[in-house]
């Protein structure tokens, strides 16, 4: 679904992504992990048409079409169903939660499809419909991470980018939303997440691509990954 | 109420429209590229002789401030098209130097064309009527003022707080690279921002025209700077906040010249830019403003 080759993107001076390539299939959770300033955010932000590389490609294939991601507008992307969910939730802290539930919707047109979705969101996240009215900024940290999820669902995602959704969150609501993370990917969402806490991710994770220094490493199926010693030393902690 | 202090309070609510609607539109301007706009004054310049012309084409009032409101608009998306998008990426220092350059360039250009010259705004003689209410009177032009701003604004805060648009650009405005990801046309939001900003601003001009009766090429400076003012009092970014602010500062100039003794009303504008610097040490982020985060 979707196949990044060989990009290369700065930032200012500095070289981040240095000839990254890797696929994700169609119906994949895939995890990309990898220390602070690895070069993972900056990936996502390429794909998602927010950062535009020196050089490489990212393609994305959906209903047929084959779209080529270094080229087309944020705005495009967003409407050929790539949804980004971003690092630090970067929800709308003075609109109410319902008003960021329909940005999410912002670029779906029909209306009875966007009330369907909402109706979804809230049964996952019920605290969202008792909240709707209330300013996001003024919601926890969960909250506001539900907040986020639920946006990017209310845009209706054929591949979500997932940012750290479990990053300063309690472990009781790290796992709601783990759990809402699977529930995705068994409807058929193509996912490709970035997480600090590699255990959790290579255990749900289909494949894993390990990144350092602006390169991919190491890729592999979850397992096989939660199982080599390079990364349990590395990123799951485990003494040699 | 006497008939001296109402006479002023109506005044000051007049003046003070002025200054909200010129206010709304440079905090909207802020509020989503965080550019200080000091062109955005000469738009009421540009308001006031569009106006004069069409009068003097013979078009029908009514159609005038349709027509105004739409050239405010294009000459507002115009100024960003070729001005500001391009140095969109750039610090806010220059962004700022900008803002005075396309001041000075309408300012002379105007001069230019129209001469610096004051011309006689041609208003109708009926609203220069005093209508009175129970022993009190006020002049038609100032209600005129007072009723249309207020339905303006009205109009303003439906498309703000109750469309896709206004939603669009109040979450462009808190946080452009989210709304981006939305999938938000961010360019065409902010076009749309200045379009109604520029509009406000145009129509303040043709307000000014009548209440002033008198408009030249340079006019537009003082309700710039006026605005900036009432921004500041307001909170710089809220539309709700340069309304207020607009209104407080009309209202506080006319009554510090009316209710002080005759020798001060020379020190007017020296009393609004001290209100200006109180407000600053006080409450730097504007009175009506609860929570502020700084973007870089």
């Amino acid at each position: 679904m979707l196949e990044v080759r060989d990009l290369n993107v700065y930032r200012g001076a500095t070289h981040v992504l240095k000839g990254v390539s890797f696929d994700v299939r169609q119906g994949q959770l895939a995890a990309l992990i990898g220390a602070n300033g690895a070069g993972k955010s900056t990936t996502l932000l390429t794909l998602s048409g927010l950062l535009r590389p020196r050089s490489g490609s990212a393609t994305l294939r959906t209903d047929g079409a084959e779209l080529d991601l270094t080229r087309l507008s944020s705005e495009k992307i967003v409407r050929a169903g790539l949804i980004h969910c971003p690092e630090g939730r970067q929800i709308f802290q003075s609109l109410s939660v319902a008003e960021n539930l329909d940005m999410g919707a912002y670029t779906q047109r029909d209306r009875a499809e966007v009330c369907r979705t909402m109706e979804e969101v809230h049964t996952l996240f019920p605290i969202l419909a008792e909240r709707a009215n209330v300013a996001a900024g003024s919601l926890s940290g969960g909250e506001q991470m539900m907040v986020a999820i639920g946006r990017a669902l209310l845009a209706k995602p054929k591949m979500l980018l997932l940012d750290e959704p479990s990053l300063g969150l309690a472990p009781l609501v790290v796992e709601t939303i783990f759990d809402v993370i699977q529930r995705l990917k068994s409807t058929g969402v193509t996912i490709l997440l970035i997480e600090q806490n590699a255990a959790m991710a290579l255990e749900i994770a289909d494949a894993a691509h390990v990144m350092e220094n602006g390169s991919i490493v190491l890729s592999g199926t979850g397992e096989e990954l939660a199982s080599n010693d390079r990364v349990r030393q590395s990123y799951l902690g485990v003494a040699a | 109420m006497s008939q001296y202090l109402f006479q002023q309070i109506i005044n000051g609510l007049a003046l003070g429209s002025l200054y909200a609607l010129v206010a709304i539109g440079f905090s909207m301007i802020y509020g989503i590229v965080r550019l200080i706009n000091f062109a955005h004054g000469d738009l009421v310049m540009i308001g006031a002789f569009s106006t004069l012309a069409l009068v003097t084409a013979g078009v029908p009032w009514p159609l005038i401030l349709v027509f105004v409101l739409a050239i405010g608009a294009i000459a507002g998306m115009t100024i960003e098209t070729i001005v500001f998008r391009p140095i969109r990426g750039a610090s806010q220092v220059t962004g700022f130097i900008a803002t005075l350059a396309v001041s000075i360039a309408i300012q002379n250009s105007a001069l230019m064309i129209l001469s610096g010259q004051p011309r006689n705004f041609l208003f109708p003689a009926f609203m220069r009527q005093r209508v009175g209410f129970g022993g009190v009177n006020a002049s038609l032009t100032d209600i005129a003022i007072i009723v249309l701003t207020l339905l303006l604004i009205g109009g303003l805060f439906l498309v703000v707080y109750r469309t896709r648009l206004g939603r669009a650009m109040r979450a462009t405005a808190e946080n452009l690279t989210a709304a981006r990801l939305m999938g938000v046309a961010v360019n065409r939001t902010i076009l749309a921002a200045f379009a109604i900003g520029s509009a406000l601003a145009a129509v303040s001009g043709l307000f000014w025209g009548g209440k002033f009766g008198q408009i030249d090429p340079l006019l537009g400076f003082v309700p710039g700077l006026k605005a900036f003012v009432a921004c500041v009092i307001g909170g710089v970014g809220s539309i709700g906040g340069a309304m207020l602010g607009g209104y407080i500062l009309g209202l506080s100039e006319v009554l510090f010249v009316g209710l002080l003794p005759q020798e001060f009303s020379g020190y007017r504008d020296t009393f609004v830019f001290l209100l200006l610097i109180v407000i600053l040490l006080i409450r730097p982020s504007g009175l009506f403003v609860r929570h502020t985060e700084e973007r870089a």
